[in-house]
């Protein structure tokens, strides 16, 4: 039996954080992973994250994988993939299926960071081929360059089914409605903002009352539900689909922390059941942690932040640090955590209504129930002026902790402050030079660059653009408004694509002057 | 609540023993209450064993109840409880590769016949005819035609149901904490929680814990426990329909209706092994799964590609002398007793149940038990 | 958790609903209906569902239904989700085949 100081179980975001910490640190790591490739959800994520420069906001989820990839082989972390763990026992040892034979392996601390699986929910027709989970679409998008259908239905508004919705977009698929059953969206306002201006439908209010089909999915009907999530009859809509996908929350894979006799809890707040950790992660069992999604449902930042944790603790825990140099180290990624879970999508705030921003601005109802700030709330946002030549236009309208765009442009045109979940500012004095940069460097595709008069009677609109194929310079097509919606003629001025917008197109194109402030799409 | 907490019989344990005996109560006409410490009916080695409906290689002193219950119960008993308890007469075979093995199911043989118990030798030939997937390291076997198997979760749970819809009461998350004479006869059971439950007769059937419960009123039945682990594939093609046991104790289980097999077995470090299951759930050694399929594997080599989807591990009460602990104690009148089995209970559990409610209605059984008896134990020399 | 309960308690009767034939176990193939009956049958823990139904007990070991069955019994028993203790978690957490689990790597196991 081979033993190491550290078996990490999980090779996500968590889990090598927490390999790399304690690796830097000098102790002997392990990390298992079942699957062929590292880096968990990351290299599915395609889209640039939010949050602040120092942790990794505007880069892409596959990026920050191939990141830690490297600083996890720099600091000396073995990883050991295709090795399934098929159990926990007793005194920390762990079975590894590795191809056609197990092994056992000791380890002195264990870090379970297998992170979580989605949940379904049930329908008449649900299990037809061609019900799947908005992961799995994005695994096979992402992944294996397999489109999951040709029309989809969404079912879920959070973070993951309006991301995948779009990458579904972005892979060629037509989305025909995104679904949810509670009253509101309940990710992130611009991710719904950009299906929307695609022209993506949202049912608030609404499930999945049939998937139609005999051998696969051929369509589906919704229905509206009432406020004790009941069908309302009368109210059924019919698309035609090949796919469903579902996006209706994930689930704590935390079988093996069960098995090894951790204590655990029923924690819906946390998705499910969890062991019971303290703040950085230790369980009930000593030297056993939980990082990430298993330890409660949450983001890759803070996973990775929580996988530093428990790297840092097992150090202390194993005499390789001081309990000073612990407490210190703890302290300062305390810091970033509390960071990460400020704002309306705090997990403290899970499940409270929130109807004003930080600023007392109200919140666009719009936005929440339709998936885009309509034109006569759009003006109440700091982010959206009104200026003589080009100048940014951000239709950044919800309090969540991130800032990229305030070191984005370099002429200081735009201002977020100290504290990280502010909305931006755009700044009355200094002057647009028409770089792009916070066009590209927004995670959430709200920023545009706007010339309101050109003279001639147009003005000029530049967008965040990433579909294929990308529009001709001179081409002529329809500039499209925050629901989708035809407003006018537009003329495609420019394109550009630079190495720093990081696979960000930028759009320009000319409308009608009236149009300035509500063209925010073009389509051919 | 006094009154509440009252019935003619008060069950400790609802494990199949348990709730076979407010069964056949209930039937009786008898009130009955069942308490059980964990949150699950039937938890204990009721729902972890392999399922053997065995009366070939059992002691001779429990061999008439095995018998009884295979003749009188078991064939009627889905049909009784009203749910497929997946009941099959088709065979026993235990298996033997060595000339050794083949010397100790001779042994086995001659004292079943003993009984009159139909069970004779068969060769390599005989063996292969019974069972073609068999390996040719095979080189006999016993085989007694009327032993079989059956589901023991769901056995369980429809002696629970059927007593359930009869009027038995049955309580669980209630550990008992002690027993209490009331006027020479024991008559209240204390529960951790304070509870107090009151019957005619009180019936001690909780397995390795008997042994704590018994003491409050001076019983004790010498036994101790062994952790011991079974695991079960996925469903495969029906390949045969009989228990299987061997001369070494390799393994032991059958395939299931469902198509799965189940198989239980040892890595030999039973007696000691550790268990950092969580509370009610045994947990399991990393080395005993692998040497289960090590042992099936020698004897079964096509279902080497079969997958282990589970494994668990549970408790068996294994007395002194290897058989229960069964019915009244002499001058402890209101006491029923039925623990330590063994790891061999399930196969007698209808005929133990029945047998019991006799016991308690009419003072007296119609299987001779005698031999069963708490008295039974004595010094060696 | 160890909570008394005693199951004479009464849950009321058992009344079919139109999606009663709706499959939630698609391992074992286990509906709706079957999940409920056996509530009314006295299966009141997600332990006892599972021995008693199959459910979760296939191949991907309740990683789909796990979540399903729970809301099923917690509704038809008029408690919370949370007041049900998940199953048991065991090895392997994956299925393996017998040949490979048999096939370990040969060293002293306490070394």
């Amino acid at each position: 039996m081979k033993r190491y100081e550290v078996i990490v179980v999980g090779a996500g975001p968590s889990g090598l954080s927490a390999a790399i910490e304690a690796a830097k640190r000098g102790l002997k790591v392990i990390v298992f992973d079942e699957n062929e490739k590292p880096g968990g959800q990351l290299f599915k994520q395609i889209h640039k994250f939010f949050g602040s420069k120092k942790h990794h906001a505007k880069i892409r989820g596959f990026k920050i994988g191939e990141n830690l990839l490297e600083e996890a082989n720099y600091a000396g972390v073995e990883v050991a993939l295709n090795a399934t763990v098929i159990g926990l026992y007793a005194d920390k040892e762990v079975v590894v299926r590795r191809n056609d034979q197990v092994f056992h392996y000791k380890g002195d601390c264990i870090i379970i960071a297998t992170g979580a699986a989605e949940n379904m929910v049930t329908f008449p027709g649900w299990t037809l081929p061609g019900v799947i989970g908005a992961g799995a679409a994005q695994t096979m998008m992402n992944l294996h360059g397999i489109k999951p259908g040709k029309k989809v239905l969404m079912l879920g508004s959070g973070n993951v089914g309006l991301v995948v919705s779009f990458q579904l977009l972005q892979a060629g698929c037509e989305v025909v409605a995104l679904v949810d059953a509670a009253p509101q969206i309940g990710g992130y306002g611009v991710h719904a903002a950009k299906l929307s201006r695609t022209g993506v439908p949202f049912y608030l209010s609404h499930t999945i009352a049939k998937a139609h089909g005999e051998d696969c999915v051929t369509g589906v009907t919704i229905c509206e539900v009432d406020s004790q999530f009941k069908l309302i009859a009368g109210t059924e809509k019919y698309f035609d689909v090949d796919t469903i996908c579902m996006a209706v929350g994930l689930s704590p894979m935390s079988q093996l922390l069960k098995m090894s006799g951790c204590l655990m809890e029923d924690n819906p707040k946390r998705g499910g059941q969890v062991p019971i950790i303290d703040e950085f992660g230790e369980t009930s069992v000593p030297g056993i942690f939980a990082a990430g999604d298993v330890s409660g449902i949450e983001e890759a930042s803070s996973a990775m932040i929580e996988g530093r944790m428990a790297g840092v603790c097992v150090a202390e825990y194993l005499g390789y640090c001081t309990h000073e140099e612990k407490n210190e180290s703890l302290a300062e990624l305390k810091k970033d955590l509390e960071s990460l879970r400020q704002g309306m999508f705090a997990p403290a705030n899970r499940g409270k209504k929130i109807t004003k921003t930080e600023e007392g601005i109200e919140i666009s109802d719009s936005l929440l129930k339709n998936g885009f700030v309509a034109e006569q709330e759009i003006e109440r946002y700091p982010g959206v002026v009104h200026k003589s030549g080009i100048h940014p236009v951000i239709e950044c309208t919800q309090n969540i902790p991130c800032n990229p765009c305030q070191d984005a442009c370099p002429k200081g045109c735009i201002s977020i402050g100290e504290n990280i979940t502010n909305l931006p500012v755009v700044e009355d004095e200094n002057v647009c030079i028409n770089c792009g940069m916070c066009v590209a460097s927004c995670s959430g595709q709200a920023i545009f660059l706007v010339d309101e008069d050109c003279g001639d009677g147009s003005a000029t609109v530049t967008i965040p653009y990433e579909f294929l194929p990308i529009p001709e310079v001179g081409e002529k097509g329809f500039g499209l408004g925050r629901n989708g919606e035809r407003l006018c003629e537009a003329t495609v001025v420019s394109v550009k694509s630079v190495k720093a917008f990081d696979h960000t197109n930028l759009l320009t194109m000319r409308v009608p002057k009236e149009y300035a402030m509500s063209a925010r799409f073009y389509a051919s | 609540m006094a009154v509440v907490n009252k019935a003619d019989v008060v069950i400790i344990g609802a494990g199949i023993i348990g709730c076979a005996t407010a069964y056949y109560l209930t039937k009786r006409g008898k009130s009955v209450i069942v308490l059980e410490a964990s949150d699950n009916i039937g938890n204990g080695g009721s729902s972890r064993n392999g399922g053997g409906v065995r009366q070939s290689g059992r002691d001779p002193r429990e061999l008439p109840l095995a018998m009884y219950g295979i003749k009188e119960l078991w064939p009627g008993l889905s049909e009784e409880l009203g749910v497929d308890c997946e009941y099959h007469k088709e065979g026993n075979l235990r298996l033997g590769k060595t000339d050794k093995h083949l010397e100790i199911l001779e042994g086995l043989t001659k004292r079943a016949n003993a009984c009159g118990l139909d069970v004779r030798m068969v060769n390599a030939d005989e063996v292969k005819k019974i069972n073609p997937h068999l390996s040719d390291e095979v080189i006999g076997a016993s085989w007694c035609p009327t032993d079989g198997h059956a589901n023991p979760m769901i056995t369980t749970l429809a002696f629970y149901r059927k007593a359930r819809m009869s009027g038995a009461r049955f309580i669980t998350g209630e550990p008992i904490k002690t027993l209490r004479r009331v006027k020479g006869r024991v008559k209240e059971v204390i529960a951790e929680s304070k509870n107090v439950y009151e019957g005619e007769y009180v019936m001690v059937a909780a397995g390795y814990e008997s042994r704590k419960i018994l003491e409050t009123v001076g019983v004790d039945v010498p036994m101790h426990q062994e952790l011991m682990e079974c695991l079960v594939t996925e469903a495969q093609q029906k390949m045969f329909p009989q228990m299987l046991g061997t001369a070494e104790a390799d393994f032991y289980g059958h395939q299931s209706d469902h198509g799965s097999f189940v198989f239980g077995g040892s890595s030999g470090i039973e007696m000691n092994n550790k268990d950092i299951g969580p509370k009610n759930s045994p947990g399991n050694s990393a080395i005993t799964a692998p040497c289960i399929c090590r042992g099936i594997m020698k004897y079964f080599p096509e279902l080497e590609d079969a997958k282990i989807v589970r494994t668990w591990a549970g408790y068996i009460d294994i007395c002194q002398d290897g058989v229960p602990v069964l019915g009244f104690v002499d001058d402890v009148p209101g006491l029923v007793v039925a623990c330590a089995f063994s790891g061999h209970g399930f196969g007698i559990a209808p005929a133990v149940g029945e047998q019991m409610a006799r016991l308690i209605t009419d003072g007296r059984t119609t299987v001779d038990i005698s031999g069963l008896r708490y008295g039974r134990f004595k010094a060696k020399i | 958790m160890n909570t008394i309960v005693d199951r004479t308690k009464d849950i009321g009767e058992f009344i079919p609903q139109p999606d009663d034939d709706m499959l939630i176990c698609r391992c074992e193939e286990v509906t709706k209906g079957e999940i409920r009956r056996a509530v009314h049958d006295g299966m009141w823990t997600i332990t006892e569902i599972r021995r008693y139904l199959r459910t979760g007990m296939g191949l991907c070991q309740g990683q789909t239904c796990a979540r399903l069955v729970k809301g099923i019994v917690a509704r038809e028993l008029g408690i919370s989700m949370a007041e049900l203790e998940p199953a048991a978690a065991r090895s392997p957490m994956r299925p393996i085949e017998m040949k490979v689990l048999g096939n370990e790597e040969v060293t002293d196991l306490w070394q």
